[in-house]
């Protein structure tokens, strides 16, 4: 081949083998749109975010009445080029207010956006300090947020304030030991905003003896309302290595019982020696995930839904087998209406199993 | 290696005793490999030799992954380098047997709020390769690769999703240019290479499929892709101008690399620049053969 053919060569395929990265890079920017750091910028790229991966539209719009799109019409409206950005925050968290959803969260430097109105709309049906007096002051550590004790009528009472980290097996096995003899176990989560769904599930396979399927989980698989995968089967595998309670259980729970407190009580209601008693349950079915503003904020939403046993959501809480409410003589004289309508649950069981 | 410290520095390259000898302790700390003196062999090793270019890299790294944030992120970026030529029998079709290996870390921010992603990644290719044109002053190589790359972000605004990664595994392109040249009285080298996957399995999440039931549901499955260059754009590109140092090469550089991609839905785009600079060793090796 002629010398200066195959220089020719080598300088054009030198130079595309330089110059393709440079276009490369270039074409990142222009894979997708990408919102402006500008207030509407910045609606429009919450709405979108949350138009294509919030998982809870149909049902907020069934049981709700919340159409997105009316949202957005509604809410650009308030939106100017001149909003600072204190009056944009307000605003883009009473937009996603509308959904009603604990786990729908807006974060910036102003404030922690958020509609609790899950727990703040109904009764709290819990006071700290009574309970605290059935604690008393001897009760046993059993982990980080787990306390219990052994109450007079011979049973156990385990207060989980949080799931934010799991116990340990060999703590359970004290426990378990340490109750031995009880006529049965109440466990209070009245408050328990949730934490880690392994830690929730991690005691709740403690009661079980055989695997249970307790309901089902299915993700987004699109931008779409409806775009989801398959239904999943939640099973609840008991924790063999460990000992394991199979007396009666009245599970205490309240509205303040969010997030994976909820997945705990719609988990326990599908085993046969649990019994819930109190309040609906403050819901929170949807796995979060976050994302960010194009200014930085960051928004959690709803991802993955969760359902019970019987395929139903569990976005709005799990109802009680048994509705208890606190009364207010009962909260003046310092008795926790709750607890003693558990005890005397048990003790009945004992008399009429 | 004594002989390499003890050999005096030529007129022609002035590279201060204190940039050689701290340049040659790191290489030394990250290759302790059997080193020896050599003969002038520029950009390609012969038949039965390896030539290994050992590098550390600095330079700037971007990231944008709608799974894990709207926002692009970069910062800057450190990385080593590894690349070996192994020379292969001479009448056979492939001439030459390489390896690309990288491993690199980037703390990015993104523009506005001072939120952070940590990325970790770290890249394989071997191909082999055949010269499409040769003559004295260059050479273009071209032949199959089999490819590997993941790149690893954990972004600390996420609570609930804060990782995410993307990679692939698969056969694709390689493309070596080699411009032999002198400066005065001293040969140098120019070498570009292109690195392009065309086929293979991706990994990226199933648009929202969390990590979590991944592992719950073993569920994987989902999270892996059939990729081509239309659905998942990779490239990784090399130039690199290699000079005479004492008895050793120098090897100078910038190495790009990139991936981006739609799969599962969401958009990412992650890549580096990094200016490398290294030192390229000859070995004897056992026979290759192919």
């Amino acid at each position: 081949m002629n010398r200066s053919i195959i220089n020719r060569i080598q300088v054009v395929a030198a130079l595309a083998i330089m110059l393709l990265p440079v276009s490369c890079s270039w074409n990142e920017e222009g894979r997708d749109r990408e919102y402006s750091n500008t207030p509407q910028g910045n609606f429009m790229a919450l709405w979108t975010i949350m138009d294509e991966r919030y998982c809870f539209f149909d049902l907020k719009e069934e049981k709700l009445g919340v159409n997105w799109d009316e949202v957005k019409v509604r809410y650009s409206a308030s939106i100017s080029d001149d909003i600072s950005d204190k009056s944009l925050f307000e605003v883009l968290c009473r937009m996603i207010g509308e959904l009603r959803d604990g786990h729908v969260n807006l974060t910036s430097s102003y404030d922690y956006g958020r509609n609790w109105s899950w727990k703040t709309d109904y009764p709290s049906n819990f006071s700290k300090d009574i309970r605290d007096s059935y604690l008393g002051n001897d009760y046993i550590i059993g982990g980080d947020g787990y306390y219990y004790r052994i109450l007079e009528d011979n049973i156990g009472y385990l207060v989980v304030e949080s799931f934010e980290s799991a116990t340990s097996s060999s703590r359970m096995n004290v426990m378990f030991n340490n109750m031995a003899l009880c006529n049965g176990l109440i466990i209070d989560i009245r408050d328990n905003g949730g934490g880690d769904l392994t830690a929730a599930e991690f005691l709740a396979s403690h009661f079980t003896e055989n695997k249970v399927t307790v309901g089902y989980s299915c993700y987004k698989t699109g931008p779409g309302h409806n775009d989801f995968s398959r239904r999943y089967k939640n099973e609840l595998s008991p924790a063999k290595e460990d000992l394991r309670w199979i007396k009666p259980v009245v599970l205490l729970v309240n509205r303040g019982c969010f997030s994976s407190a909820n997945d705990f009580a719609y988990t326990m209601k599908a085993l046969d020696n649990v019994t819930l008693m109190g309040d609906t349950t403050g819901g929170g079915g949807g796995l979060p995930m976050s994302s960010e503003l194009p200014n930085g904020w960051v928004v959690r939403f709803s991802s993955a839904p969760t359902f019970d046993a019987d395929g139903n959501h569990v976005e709005f809480g799990v109802a009680p087998d048994i509705r208890v409410d606190m009364s207010d003589d009962d909260i003046r004289s310092g008795v926790d209406t709750y607890i003693e309508r558990a005890r005397d649950f048990i003790n009945d069981k004992l008399v009429n199993p | 290696m004594k002989m390499m410290l003890k050999t005096p520095m030529t007129d022609s390259f002035r590279c201060s005793d204190k940039v050689s000898s701290v340049l040659t302790a790191v290489l030394l700390i990250l290759m302790p490999l059997r080193v020896q003196a050599q003969q002038t062999v520029w950009g390609l090793p012969q038949y039965n030799e390896t030539v290994r270019v050992t590098s550390v890299a600095a330079g700037s790294a971007f990231a944008r992954d709608t799974y894990l944030s709207a926002s692009r992120y970069s910062g800057w970026a450190l990385g080593f380098e590894n690349d070996s030529w192994i020379g292969l029998r001479p009448y056979r079709t492939f001439r030459y047997c390489r390896n690309t290996s990288a491993l690199f870390f980037s703390p990015m921010t993104n523009r506005l709020d001072g939120g952070s992603t940590l990325e970790a990644g770290g890249y394989d290719f071997m191909s082999f390769l055949w010269p499409a044109v040769e003559c004295s002053m260059c050479d273009l190589l071209i032949g199959p690769a089999v490819m590997m790359e993941l790149d690893v972000l954990y972004n600390q605004q996420n609570s609930n999703n804060p990782v995410n990664a993307a990679g692939y595994l698969g056969g694709g392109l390689c493309v070596d240019n080699t411009f032999r040249f002198n400066v005065f009285r001293y040969r140098m080298a120019l070498q570009a290479t292109l690195n392009v996957p065309l086929a293979g399995i991706g990994f990226a999440p199933d648009y929202d499929q969390p990590y979590w039931y991944m592992y719950k549901y073993g569920e994987y499955g989902k999270a892996l892709h059939f990729i081509t260059p239309f659905n998942n754009t990779a490239i990784t590109q090399q130039v690199a101008l290699i000079l005479p140092c004492r008895a050793s090469r120098i090897r100078i550089g910038y190495t790009f690399d990139y991936i981006g991609n739609g799969l599962g839905g969401h958009t990412r785009g992650i890549g580096s620049g990094m200016f490398t600079i290294g030192c390229a060793f000859r070995f004897q090796e056992k026979e290759w053969e192919l």
